[in-house]
C-alpha cells in the first residue's frame, strides 16, 4: 500500500513541481545569457526586457524555496481533508501509510529544490566567472587537501565523514519535522466543525509558540537546519559538536514523534470531513 | 455471518446526538433502503460504517471486524459529492481503483463507461456532473464488495440516470453481498429494496421487509414514510 | 411486458400476478423457458430476492416448475393454466359489475349493452 500510495502522491506533486523546477531552470539559465548579452550598446527596449529577466529570475528563486512548502500543504488538504478525503480515507491502507507517502514524498521535493537550485547557483557561477567545471570544483580543497588539514589539528577523515552523516540525518529530520509542524496543525485545525481553516492556523502557531518555548526552556541552541555546523579546531570542541548534535537528533526526534502522533489522531480518531 | 452488525451505536457531537442507541443487523444478499429525512442520521451511520467517523459508545462490525484497513477492503462505498481525483482521466481512475483494491473489476467497468458512451480519456474534471455522478458509480459498483454503501445515489440526476442507477444495482445483485441504499425519494427506489430502516432523529425507528409494511399497511413504502414521518 | 407497480401491494405478489397474464395471454407459452431471476428482476426493475419469492410462490400455485440446473420453465398443464386464465376473467367480471352497479345499472341492462358493444364492434370488443 505504501509504495502505491507513494506512487501517486509523486505523479500528483510531480505535475506541479517538475514544470516549476523546469520553470527555474529556464529562467536562470536566461538570466545567466541576459547578464552576458547586458551591454551599454544595446538599445533600451532590450536592456529592459533583459533586466526584467533578471529581476523575474530573482523572485523565482525566491519562490522556489517557498514552493515545496506551498505544494506540501495544499497537497496533504486537498487530498485527505477535502472531497478527495472520501476517497483516501476509505481506501484499504492505514492511516499511517497515508502520512508516511506524504511525508516522504513531501521530503523529496524539499531536498530535491534545494539540489536544483544549489546546482544551478554553481552553473551560474561557471557560466559567468567562465570557468569550467574542472575550475569551479578547483575552488573546493580536495580530499587530499582535506585530510591534510584535518590531521593538523588532531582529526582525521572519519570525523569527518562522521559529522557529514550526522548533519545529513538532521537535515533530513528537520524536513520530516518542518512537515509534520504543517500537517499535525491542519490535521488538528480540521477536527473541529466550522473556521476549520482558522483553526490550522491557530494550530500552526500555538506549535511554533510551544516548541520555541521548550526550546529555550532547555537551553538547546541552534536546533534549526545547518545551524549545527560550528567550527571545530580540536578534539574536544569536535566532542562537543557531536553532543550538541545529538541533542538536536533527539530533541527533533521527540517533535516529530509528537508532531506525528498529533496528525495521525486528527485524521483517524477525530477524522471530521465536511 | 451478518456483513453488517450494530451494537449500541452512537455518534454525540458535544450534546447533539447524531446517532443514538443503533442496533442492527444485515444479512448477505439484501439490499436495504436506509430511509430518513435530512438530519436524520443517514450520512453518519453510513460513514461510521466505512471508518469516516468513530463511535462514541457502542461498535460497528463487518463481517466480525472493526472500520480498518480490512474492512474497507470489503466495504464499496459511493459518497453524495464528488471524491475522485479530478486532475486524473478516467482511464487513470480506472487504474487507481484496481491498483488499491483487489476485488476491482476493471473489464465490467469498461464495458459500463463504453456502454454509455463516456470517453475514458477525458479528465475527470472536465466532466459534466450526470457523467461524473456516473463514472463514480460505475467505479465503485465494479468492485467485488461485500458490502456497497451508497449515499444518496439517485438524488439530483435526471430520470434516465436514475433507471440507469438502479439497473446497476439490480444486475449487480451478488446473493453474498448486501446493498445499502440511502435516500430520501423512496418511490423511486422501493422496488429494488428488500428490507428498509426507518431513521428519525439519530435511532432506528424500524427495520422491516418492505413487502411486509406494504402486506400490512396496504401503502407504498414511500406512503407509509410520509406519515411516520408527518410534519 | 408492463412492469408498474401499485405501492400498496406486496410487489411479489403483483409480479407474480404479471406472471401469469403473461402465461395466461400466451406471451409465455407452456413449456416455454423462463428467462433467469436475474434478467426478469432487471427487466421488471425489482429486487432479485422479490422475483424469486413470486417464482417460487408460482411453482408452489403449480404454474412453474423448476428443473434443477436447465432453470424454471412454464406449466405445460393446459388446465391449469385454463384454470388461471377463469379465475383472472372471474376477477374482471367482478369488477365490471361492481363498477357497472354502482352506476345503477341492472342485470338486464347490463347485458343489452353488451349485446350492443358487440353489435357496434364488427366482431371485435371495442379495443
Amino acid at each position: 500500500m505504501l509504495g502505491k500510495l507513494i506512487k501517486y502522491e509523486f505523479r500528483a506533486t510531480g505535475r506541479v513541481m517538475l514544470p516549476a523546477l523546469g520553470v527555474l531552470t529556464v529562467l536562470v539559465l536566461l538570466a545567466n545569457l541576459s547578464v552576458r548579452l547586458l551591454d551599454s550598446r544595446l538599445s533600451s527596449f532590450l536592456t529592459v526586457l533583459l533586466v526584467l529577466v533578471l529581476i523575474a529570475t530573482f523572485v523565482a528563486v525566491v519562490a522556489a524555496e517557498l514552493m515545496p512548502i506551498i505544494i506540501m500543504i495544499v497537497r496533504f488538504h486537498k487530498n485527505l481533508l477535502a472531497n478527495e478525503g472520501y476517497l483516501m480515507h476509505t481506501l484499504p491502507a492505514s492511516v499511517h501509510s497515508l502520512v508516511w507517502a506524504k511525508l516522504i514524498v513531501s521530503l523529496v521535493w524539499l531536498l530535491a529544490t534545494n539540489l536544483v537550485i544549489v546546482l544551478l547557483g554553481g552553473l551560474s557561477v561557471m557560466h559567468l566567472a567562465q570557468m569550467n567545471l574542472a575550475q569551479l570544483l578547483a575552488g573546493f580543497p580536495s580530499l587530499e587537501e582535506l585530510r591534510r588539514m584535518l590531521a593538523s589539528v588532531g582529526l582525521n577523515m572519519g570525523d569527518f565523514y562522521l559529522v557529514l552523516a550526522e548533519l545529513a540525518l538532521i537535515i533530513i529530520l528537520s524536513g520530516l519535522v518542518s512537515c509534520l509542524h504543517f500537517y499535525a496543525a491542519m490535521a488538528l485545525g480540521h477536527t473541529f466543525t466550522r473556521r476549520k481553516g482558522l483553526m490550522s492556523v491557530l494550530c500552526f502557531v500555538g506549535i511554533s509558540f510551544a516548541f520555541s518555548l521548550i526550546t529555550n526552556l532547555l537551553g538547546i541552541q541552534e536546533v534549526e537546519y545547518l545551524n549545527t555546523v560550528t567550527v571545530v579546531t580540536v578534539r574536544g570542541g569536535l566532542n562537543v559538536l557531536h553532543g550538541t548534535m545529538g541533542k538536536s537528533f533527539f530533541y527533533l526526534l521527540a517533535q516529530g514523534a509528537l508532531l506525528y502522533a498529533a496528525t495521525v489522531f486528527g485524521l483517524q480518531k477525530k477524522l471530521n470531513l465536511a | 455471518m451478518a456483513i453488517l452488525e450494530c451494537k449500541n451505536l452512537s455518534k454525540h457531537y458535544g450534546k447533539v446526538a447524531a446517532l443514538e442507541g443503533v442496533d442492527l443487523s444485515i444479512e448477505p444478499g439484501r439490499v436495504v433502503g436506509l430511509l430518513g429525512p435530512n438530519g436524520s442520521g443517514k450520512t453518519t451511520f453510513i460513514k461510521l460504517v466505512n471508518g469516516l467517523l468513530t463511535p462514541t459508545a457502542g461498535e460497528v462490525l463487518i463481517e466480525g471486524s472493526r472500520p480498518g484497513p480490512a474492512s474497507k477492503a470489503l466495504v464499496a462505498y459511493l459518497p453524495d459529492r464528488d471524491f475522485l481525483a479530478d486532475w486524473m482521466t478516467v482511464e487513470q481512475q480506472l487504474r487507481f481503483f484496481a491498483d488499491f483494491y483487489k476485488d476491482f473489476d476493471a473489464e465490467k467497468a469498461k464495458e459500463m463507461l463504453a456502454r454509455l458512451g463516456i470517453d475514458p480519456a477525458q479528465r475527470f474534471k472536465t466532466l459534466s456532473k450526470g457523467t461524473r455522478e456516473k463514472v463514480q458509480l460505475i467505479l465503485v459498483m465494479s468492485r467485488k464488495a461485500r458490502l456497497y454503501l451508497l449515499d444518496e445515489p439517485i438524488g439530483g440526476v435526471d430520470p434516465a440516470t436514475r433507471d440507469f442507477i438502479l439497473d446497476t444495482i439490480i444486475r449487480n445483485y451478488n446473493p453474498e453481498a448486501a446493498v445499502i441504499i440511502s435516500t430520501h425519494l423512496i418511490s423511486d427506489v422501493e422496488s429494488v429494496l428488500d428490507e428498509v430502516i426507518f431513521l428519525k432523529e439519530g435511532r432506528v425507528l424500524l427495520h422491516e421487509a418492505a413487502d411486509s409494511i406494504r402486506e400490512t399497511q396496504g401503502t407504498s413504502v414511500d406512503r407509509y414514510f410520509r406519515e411516520v414521518f408527518k410534519c | 411486458m408492463d412492469w408498474t407497480f401499485r405501492g400498496d401491494q406486496p410487489i411479489y405478489a403483483q409480479l407474480m400476478q404479471r406472471i401469469k397474464q403473461g402465461i395466461v395471454s400466451g406471451d409465455l407459452p407452456p413449456g416455454s423457458r423462463l428467462p433467469s431471476v436475474r434478467e426478469l428482476a432487471t427487466e421488471a426493475g425489482v429486487n432479485p430476492n422479490t422475483m424469486q419469492r413470486a417464482l417460487q410462490e408460482l411453482e408452489r400455485e403449480g404454474m412453474v416448475y423448476s428443473q434443477r440446473t436447465a432453470g424454471r420453465f412454464v406449466t405445460e398443464d393446459v388446465k391449469q393454466i385454463e384454470r388461471a386464465k377463469r379465475a383472472f376473467a372471474a376477477e374482471h367480471i367482478r369488477v365490471f359489475l361492481e363498477g357497472m352497479g354502482s352506476l345503477g345499472y341492472d342485470r338486464a341492462e347490463i347485458l343489452a349493452l353488451l349485446q350492443e358493444e358487440k353489435e357496434d364492434a364488427h366482431g371485435n370488443f371495442g379495443m
